[in-house]
């Protein structure tokens, strides 16, 4: 039986190699938690893309352990190969993507093929396949009662440089399969989602002699704006039920951190420090902020009460901690570990918290920014460069599983899920 | 244990066949109820107006003005920057409109801090000529970051001339 364990787990670990990167390693609890599934295509046309993005799907939930082979079978069957008889799930699944995209997917067990779970998906815009997959696995993940992935079927917004002076802002689901340009022409930065249901973002637009934040309806384009500040204007977090902001401005040439109620239109100064203050995030019960100073003479993460007091430091690692971002008590933020200034540019992850000051790794190799919580702070993602390549990665925090994605836009700006 | 365990999987797994959803009909069609937000089409916007044509008029100074450069991560003006500095006061005083100040970073930067940064140098830029007697109030600072490159070339030389001041008036 040790035996056994040992062989499953050294199989796991080389799994991980193949498709992770910086994955750390508690690989035999995992191992004992997550369920065997394959994936089985009936499609009358197999798509490798359809197949790679369900089992990113499956390995990036931290519930499953994906057989990577794709498998080729009849969706109307119960019969289960033997091959597959070592699982404990098989998805069947076909994908229609003629007119629109359509799939249809079979949870069965097994051991014996009873069907747990079927259901069809469908959706006029054959781009967005991507998201249909999403659903079908994060309702799968229900249905075996997981904790919620919701987070894979969210939009990324994110905004990239395209000429000097021009940006473009662009939603894409988690995996970059789907990508559309939202905003397009002059220089609109800093997109936030405004609300959980991802109907509205903000976003910081250079149109004007002063930099304006505009909320934005991606559904129907009604544009409202919300303030404007000499210098620089950046909302950096909204709260949990979207009444509040944290904007990073400058009315008089000094970046602070303000909270801004939309109900009442007051702004409370939160910082004022005569170097750099921003990137203001809120933690714990919204009550405290976390942010980026170079209040010691370099960039490092800091904490503070909205309503006063005292500004501590959190981190006390690193000499260049320039951007963070919070969940609840959770805290990631990028370090800037190049020995020289112009050298390799390594930037690496790290995990910590407001109550403690333990401090993890999360990637070690590369260049890793643009840190961001999924909306249950269980995933974090991140940009990736290595040489000349570009990749959005993501570490389940809790499976320690990581997965890239290919990514070859122009130069990101920011980035939100 | 392992009765325990297998009685535990038993009575999992029979949960589960006991709550599996009624099959939906394979043929139905947008059964996505609860994504209706990904089904909905989503905005294309141009905003083509600013900048257009001459992207050059955004990425250096103008109107007589000289750009003053800057250390990697530093905001304080340099001895070598105080003929451009003189210059530029002496452009400042005749100047018959407001001036804008343009703080710009090189890449060397991340999200917000970088905007942070190009608006410091713009802060010491302004300070200067305003030390100088020019009235604070017709000057206007904004920090464009790393957004404005004058060139894209992975070498010290080219990062130097992103980190910069950048001084027009306004039109």
């Amino acid at each position: 039986m040790r035996q056994l364990l040992l062989a499953v787990v050294s199989m796991s670990i080389f799994t991980l190699n193949l498709f992770g990167v910086d994955a750390t390693l508690k690989i035999e609890k995992d191992v004992e938690q997550r369920a065997r599934i394959a994936l089985m295509d009936g499609s009358t046309e197999q798509s490798s893309q359809v197949f790679d993005i369900l089992l990113s799907d499956l390995k990036i939930s931290g519930h499953f352990l994906p057989d990577s082979t794709h498998h080729i079978g009849d969706l109307s069957s119960n019969y289960i190969i033997p091959a597959l008889k070592s699982q404990e799930y098989v998805i069947k699944y076909t994908m229609d993507q003629r007119s629109g995209a359509k799939l249809l997917v079979r949870l069965l067990k097994a051991s014996d093929g009873t069907q747990i779970f079927k259901k069809s998906y469908a959706i006029s815009s054959k781009e967005k396949m991507p998201f249909l997959i999403h659903k079908a696995i994060s309702d799968i993940n229900n249905i075996l009662q997981y904790p919620s992935i919701s987070w894979i079927n969210r939009y990324v917004a994110y905004a990239v440089y395209t000429t000097p002076g021009r940006s473009e802002i662009r939603l894409a689901d988690y995996t970059f399969n789907y990508k559309k340009t939202i905003i397009k022409g002059g220089l609109n930065l800093f997109p936030k989602w405004a609300d959980r249901a991802q109907r509205n973002i903000y976003y910081t637009s250079y149109k004007g002699t002063l930099p304006t934040l505009y909320k934005l309806n991606i559904y129907n384009g009604t544009k409202t704006k919300i303030a404007s500040s000499e210098g620089m204007l950046v909302c950096s977090d909204v709260n949990n039920d979207g009444s509040k902001l944290l904007l990073t401005m400058a009315p008089e040439g000094q970046a602070d951190i303000y909270e801004l109620d939309l109900a009442s239109k007051s702004k409370q100064r939160v910082t004022n420090f005569k170097g750099i203050d921003v990137n203001g995030r809120y933690v714990d019960d919204e009550s405290r902020i976390v942010f980026v100073s170079n209040r010691l003479g370099y960039a490092n993460v800091f904490k503070k009460s909205i309503e006063g007091g005292a500004t501590s430091q959190v981190v006390y690692h690193g000499r260049n901690n320039n951007a963070c971002d919070a969940h609840g008590d959770k805290i990631v933020y990028s370090s800037r570990e190049s020995s020289n200034a112009f050298g390799d540019n390594t930037f690496n992850l790290y995990l910590t918290s407001t109550g403690s000051s333990d401090t993890r790794p999360i990637t070690t190799t590369g260049s890793n920014q643009f840190p961001r919580f999924s909306t249950d702070g269980s995933v974090i993602l991140f940009l990736k460069q290595s040489g000349h390549s570009s990749s959005i990665g993501y570490t389940n925090l809790t499976s320690h599983q990581s997965l890239l994605f290919p990514f070859n836009d122009r130069k990101v700006q920011s980035i939100d899920w | 244990m392992t009765h325990k365990l297998l009685l535990t999987t038993s009575l999992i797994s029979l949960l589960l066949i006991g709550c599996a959803q009624p099959a939906p009909d394979l043929a139905g069609k947008n059964n996505i109820s609860d994504a209706n937000h990904i089904e909905g089409d989503t905005v294309s916007i141009d905003e083509n107006s600013y900048g257009t044509g001459s992207t050059g008029n955004y990425n250096s100074s103008s109107d007589g003005f000289k750009s003053i450069y800057f250390g990697f991560a530093d905001y304080s003006i340099s001895p070598d920057m105080e003929n451009n500095m003189n210059h530029n006061i002496e452009v400042a005083n005749t100047a018959a409109s407001k001036i804008k100040i343009e703080g710009n970073c090189d890449e060397f930067g991340t999200d917000e801090y970088n905007y942070a940064l190009g608006l410091k140098r713009a802060k010491a830029v302004k300070d200067s000529i305003a030390a100088q007697g020019i009235d604070p109030s017709r000057m206007v600072m904004v920090s464009f970051g790393e957004s404005n490159a004058v060139c894209t070339e992975p070498s010290e030389s080219c990062y130097e001339r992103n980190r910069r001041v950048d001084i027009r008036l306004m039109k």
